[in-house]
């Protein structure tokens, strides 16, 4: 029994017989490879076609089917492409001259990714040869699955005229005449013949619809796979910038409340102003967002392509943003180096006043509290209970300061204040250390002490630093409030001075300074001890 | 000498202008003016016409409509357009010419 095929010309339906669809076949394909380089010549090719369903329509016989017949008819009709040269100016001949021959993957013929029908078009060979290769090493610890992902990302797909000239070289045409085609008129009829009109041998076919079903189960896992791995790439990137927006933009902070944050990490930019040259600080901001979003972009646009596996001539944008992430790191390496250069050298200055005859009860409170700056934003270092208070309307920055006691043989009291800054040079940095300016005064039997330190106007935040040493006699009874146990920031620090120099100094474990406030303690040797309501001269 | 050649030479400078000839008349389909060629014998195939007025077209010397046809696919109906005509006109005034010179030649 003959074989018929349905196909479609011009959008009309025909059956045709076996040996009449290959001569249609090759027919069609020598007219579109006349015109194929001939501007215009898609049209005049569509218009051929539905000349050549006029004909058929005229044609057909009692049962309907085209025969062998009725396309030589045609083709007598119409000519042979050659035929048709006679009026053509020379110059519209198009040539192929020795073909230059490259690996490919191929799409014609394909079972997972068309890369063993690739090498075969490649070397020759009947694919079916590298299937088996492939299968039989992927019994050796899955190398031959490995080489052929490998290959499947490395090779890239004859998706083109050009490139199927390439990948099959000079065999192109004998090839092209047997493999199924993806384009042309007989679109319907292509994919029930590939299977039969292979050019691989009766075994080979049988392999290859083994293969085929393996392929397609192979193929799905894969995609399933490549699925999963996109959505959490989109995800990743979606949720990273909606925790930067989130934090840096709406300044929420709490919508993340984990410990990873500190919340006011929001000010982290406007920080910043204080930090580096005011003039840098929006290129700080901007290079620093450029370079994490522009991954997180890839992230994305990497899922959606895993996700829906599509193919898009991206290779020159993912350069260029590859190329301008570089840059925009580059570029901020730079301006960090240079503003770090101002944090290169420390210095430290210290200025002292001395309380003779201490009380012996000291009142230690404080007096400028930073709840009356009305500042605007607050910085802290996430464990070290260092804040910074920014005014932004003077552009003052106002600093806690740390506090630590010392037991000293002298008789009388003092205050120690030890500043640290950071500068370009040395100069810079003592200079800058001296100006910080920090009050305190003892009255009768109470010293006050001010919550912050200022950074003068007009000056940057430099690590600057101030520790007041409070030096008092053994057995000093000492009175913090509320307020002034925060100026003992994580730890309690005793020191043991003897001829003004620490002989000793230790951490007070057994005392934490949110134990201080609003109560008496004896100052000892082995840190504080709390004491009965005594000695009280005043108050 | 190829005479075949030779004649297809003579041929391929004439075509296009028979082609406008044709449609100077009336609006045509590919067929009819494929059937007037031939019976003039300028042509041999229809292939050699479609890639002719698609150039054409493209060219803007023709324009062309859809009708529905009894026998398959719509039909592109084919006319001149204004450049067309002037291009004709041209055409038919160097034909003139040619002919003329030709003349000239053989009756001396």
């Amino acid at each position: 029994m003959d074989k018929t095929i349905n196909i479609n010309i011009a959008g009309t339906l025909f059956q045709i017989d076996d040996e009449a669809f290959r001569i249609l076949r090759d027919y069609l394909q020598a007219i579109n490879n006349r015109f194929r380089n001939v501007q215009g010549g898609h049209e005049t090719v569509e218009d051929i076609e539905s000349r050549i369903a006029e004909i058929f329509q005229s044609q057909r016989g009692l049962a309907g089917v085209i025969t062998k017949e009725n396309v030589e008819a045609m083709i007598s009709i119409i000519g042979k492409p050659e035929d048709f040269d006679q009026n053509e100016p020379e110059q519209e001949q198009k040539v192929y001259t020795a073909q230059r021959k490259r690996m490919y993957r191929n799409p014609d013929d394909k079972i997972i990714g068309g890369v063993c029908s690739g090498l075969g078009a490649y070397l020759e060979t009947d694919p079916v040869l590298f299937r088996i290769l492939f299968v039989l090493f992927t019994a050796f610890f899955g190398v031959g699955f490995f080489i052929y992902i490998v290959l499947w990302i490395a090779l890239p797909e004859a998706n083109t005229d050009v490139r199927k000239r390439e990948m099959f070289g000079n065999a192109y045409h004998s090839a092209i005449s047997m493999t199924k085609q993806t384009d042309g008129p007989y679109n319907s009829t292509s994919e029930q013949y590939s299977a039969s009109y292979n050019n691989t041998s009766k075994i080979g076919n049988a392999f290859n619809e083994v293969f085929r079903a393996i392929g397609r189960v192979c193929y799905i896992i894969f995609r399933i796979f490549m699925i999963i791995i996109g959505v959490l790439l989109v995800m990743t990137g979606f949720l990273a910038i909606l925790t930067l927006l989130m934090i840096f933009v709406f300044k929420l902070p709490w919508a993340f409340t984990t410990d990873a944050f500190d919340s006011t990490l929001v000010y982290l930019p406007d920080f910043l102003n204080y930090i580096v040259n005011p003039s840098v600080a929006p290129w700080i901001i901007a290079l620093t967002l450029m370079a994490i979003i522009l991954p997180l972009l890839a992230f994305i646009y990497w899922g959606v392509k895993m996700i829906f596996w599509f193919k898009a001539k991206d290779g020159i944008v993912s350069l260029a943003g590859f190329v301008l992430w570089v840059m925009v790191i580059a570029a901020l390496t730079i301006i960090l180096f240079n503003e770090g250069i101002s944090f290169s050298e420390t210095a430290r200055t210290a200025s002292q006043t001395v309380y003779p005859n201490p009380p012996d009860t000291l009142y230690v409170l404080t007096d400028k509290k930073v709840a009356d700056l009305k500042f605007d934003k607050k910085f802290s270092v996430p464990d070290d209970d260092y804040t910074v208070f920014l005014v932004d309307s003077t552009r003052n920055m106002y600093i806690s300061p740390d506090l630590q006691l010392r037991i000293t043989d002298k008789d009388n009291a003092k205050v120690e204040i030890r500043k640290r800054s950071s500068g370009r040079t040395r100069e810079d940095a003592i200079r800058k250390s001296e100006s910080l300016v920090y009050n305190y005064r003892m009255s009768h039997d109470t010293l006050y002490l001010d919550e912050y330190f200022t950074i003068p106007e007009g000056n940057k935040w430099t690590a600057d630093n101030l520790r007041i040493n409070l030096f008092v006699p053994e057995k000093t009874v000492l009175y913090f409030d509320s307020s002034t146990e925060k100026l003992f920031h994580n730890v309690i620090e005793v020191g043991w001075v003897k001829s003004d120099t620490i002989s000793s100094s230790k951490i007070d474990y057994n005392t934490e300074p949110w134990e201080l406030g609003n109560k008496f303690w004896t100052i000892t040797e082995d840190g504080l001890k709390e004491a009965e309501k005594v000695k009280t001269k005043k108050k | 000498m190829d005479l075949e050649n030779t004649k297809a030479q003579m041929r391929k400078g004439i075509l296009e202008y028979c082609i406008l000839s044709v449609l100077s008349r009336n609006s045509c389909y590919a067929s009819d003016i494929i059937k007037e060629l031939k019976e003039a014998e300028v042509i041999v195939v229809e292939g050699t016409l479609y890639p002719l007025l698609t150039r054409q077209k493209n060219g803007g010397l023709l324009s062309y409509r859809w009708e529905e046809s009894q026998q398959g696919p719509p039909r592109k109906y084919y006319e001149l357009t204004e450049a067309g005509r002037s291009y004709l006109a041209d055409l038919d005034k160097s034909w003139n010419e040619l002919v003329e010179s030709v003349n000239h030649i053989r009756t001396r």
